[in-house]
């Protein structure tokens, strides 16, 4: 009897051991390499910064007041600002690639299935080019002498001598471009599952257009819908290289600015606390996002 | 299924869109060819610059290595990652500790790059000040790199393992294979698909990246989308720049259309397989 249970304990050891020795390697690694370096990140926040911008004791909330717009000089709004920017931008971003993605997710499924796997290819491979050159490519169209800038300037939407980019606009095209596949492929993913014995039977009740799609279509692609809403809106929230290159001086985002404190003007606990805030508002973001999901329903594919 | 007008309708919307996806990338390849910034005509001049730069040469090389180097260590901690939580996790396991490996793997991708980036130059400047281990260079990049590949390789190769049959490994134990061999002459075959679609993910994903290179970059580490970046901050878009972003364009549009194409060929020869033994 005694045996026996030592045999099962024996092997439950072993099975550990197994996986311990598989699973071990790379759960440790990001573990070391980025589990423990954001710990230390966000640590940094309730620090105090000497003159080169290097955490120093004692501690301090000073990082947090300066991310309210508390300084030396009094209260400034220019940190809510670029916080509501942002948060606007990735909204936009997000909407345009979901008005977007709708038609091309049926486009796709009204073509032979044989050739829907390249064109869903030629969807997501302009994603899979350097971060850099698909941005920068923006400036080559919407840059001051590019041929769009010259329609814009044409029909009186630009001043002269003035392009579409670095501004508000190159930034939204930017982000929703860099993002599109993000939100197409989830919605491809629940469209393809779609019951269409269901669209028939609206159909046969005399519903059409609009109304059809709304209550036979639409309801069956929320959850693929929903996943890709948090694909590209955290992503876009807090991009770095889009507003960096397309964005200019006055469109300033949350990212840049994060990055500004590690780079161009060190302050790492301000740096650091900007970051923490930025994190909590995407999840508070993810979680009011989740309770409205719950409340429209079928949002399980929604949970990462 | 879809009616005939609104068929009209999407391809009408769609057409464009496909257009406009590929238009910018279009437009750097164009101006690649111009002799010299904002004037007409067409030469390989700035080809011919780009091959003469050592600067740029060296930069390539670069990014090649961090590319090969980063995914062949993350494809190895990855395939074994995803085997052994397929195989050896404790199933009936509940609650929050049981969650703890999905966790931790799926942190590398819900966080926003520059968040991960940031993290890692503070942790190695720290590491580095503290033990003069880990300079900032290339060594701290392919570090980084490997920690966002992991994480898609294993849930690629995982993916490949859940759609197995269970009794197979059961079948190579009755054959006396231990651990090591059923792992050598049993998973590495079966699983060698999505190694290599891991693999080639990962190369992809490296090559993608900007944010993570350019926080964990040092002063002689200067990658190729690290050079363009600083090239556009220095003397704005020349033709030297759309050249090299055309060779990149041009040379992971190339890789994928193979991919495709070599994988869709073998999927249907194993499909033709598969019937061929039903009959």
């Amino acid at each position: 009897m005694s045996a026996a249970k030592t045999e099962v304990e024996y092997e439950a050891g072993r099975q550990r051991l197994r996986l311990l020795s598989t699973a071990g390697p790379g759960l440790g690694w990001i573990v070391l390499f980025l589990l423990v370096p954001s710990a230390v990140l966000l640590g940094i926040a309730f620090f105090s910064a000497d003159d080169y911008g290097a955490p120093v004791l004692p501690l301090s909330v000073q990082p947090f007041q300066q991310v309210a717009g508390f300084s030396l000089l009094g209260w400034d709004s220019g940190n809510i600002v670029i916080f509501l920017r942002s948060l606007q931008q990735a909204g936009i971003a997000t909407l345009v690639s979901a008005v977007l993605s709708y038609p091309l997710v049926f486009f796709i499924l009204s073509r032979p299935a044989s050739i829907r796997p390249l064109l869903l290819l030629f969807i997501v491979l302009p994603s899979w080019t350097n971060q850099v050159v698909r941005t920068y490519a923006w400036l080559e169209l919407l840059g001051p002498d590019a041929p769009v800038t010259w329609i814009a300037h044409h029909l009186g939407i630009v001043p002269p001598y003035l392009g579409l980019a670095p501004g508000s606009f190159a930034v939204t095209t930017g982000l929703a471009y860099n993002y599109l596949p993000y939100m197409i492929v989830p919605l491809y993913a629940s469209a393809e599952k779609l019951d269409w014995t269901l669209v028939e039977a609206g159909r046969d009740l005399y519903a059409s257009g609009v109304k059809l799609f709304w209550h036979t279509v639409f309801p069956q692609t929320v959850p693929g819908l929903l996943s890709g809403v948090i694909f590209v809106a955290i992503p876009a929230f807090g991009d770095y290289i889009v507003p960096q290159l397309l964005g200019g001086d006055k469109a300033l985002m949350i990212g840049s600015l994060i990055a500004n404190q590690f780079t161009e003007t060190p302050d790492w606990p301000y740096g650091a606390a900007l970051t923490i805030i930025m994190l909590v508002l995407t999840g508070l973001g993810l979680i009011g996002f989740r309770i409205l999901t719950k409340k429209i329903g079928g949002g399980e594919e929604a949970a990462i | 299924m879809i009616p005939r007008s609104v068929r009209y309708l999407l391809s009408g919307i769609s057409w464009p869109v496909y257009i406009l996806l590929y238009t910018p990338l279009a437009l750097v390849a164009y101006y690649s060819f111009a002799p010299a910034p904002n004037q007409m005509g067409h030469s390989l001049h700035a080809y011919g610059v780009l091959f003469h730069d050592a600067e740029v040469l060296t930069a390539l090389q670069r990014s090649l290595l961090l590319a090969f180097f980063s995914a062949t260590i993350s494809t190895m901690l990855g395939t074994l990652l995803g085997y052994g939580l397929c195989r050896f996790r404790n199933r009936r396991a509940k609650g929050v500790l049981a969650n703890i490996p999905s966790l931790i793997i799926y942190t590398p991708i819900i966080m926003p790059s520059l968040v991960f980036g940031i993290s890692e130059l503070i942790f190695f400047n720290f590491v580095h000040t503290y033990t003069g281990l880990l300079a900032a260079g290339l060594q701290t990049m392919i570090i980084a790199h490997i920690t966002f590949q992991v994480p898609y390789v294993t849930l690629t190769v995982f993916a490949r393992l859940a759609g197995l049959d269970p009794y197979l490994f059961d079948a190579s134990h009755d054959l006396y294979a231990d651990g090591i061999k059923s792992f050598i002459h049993l998973i590495i075959p079966v699983v060698q698909p999505a190694i290599i679609g891991g693999f080639l993910l990962g190369i992809t994903l490296s090559i993608d990246d900007f944010t993570i290179s350019f926080f964990t970059a040092g002063p002689g580490s200067v990658t190729l989308p690290i050079y363009i970046y600083s090239a556009i901050a220095r003397k704005g878009i020349t033709p030297e720049v759309n050249a090299i972003g055309t060779l990149m364009i041009g040379s992971i549009i190339a890789l994928a259309l193979i991919h495709f194409f070599i994988t869709r060929h073998r999927e249907r020869g194993s499909q033709f397989a598969a019937r061929g033994n039903i009959t």
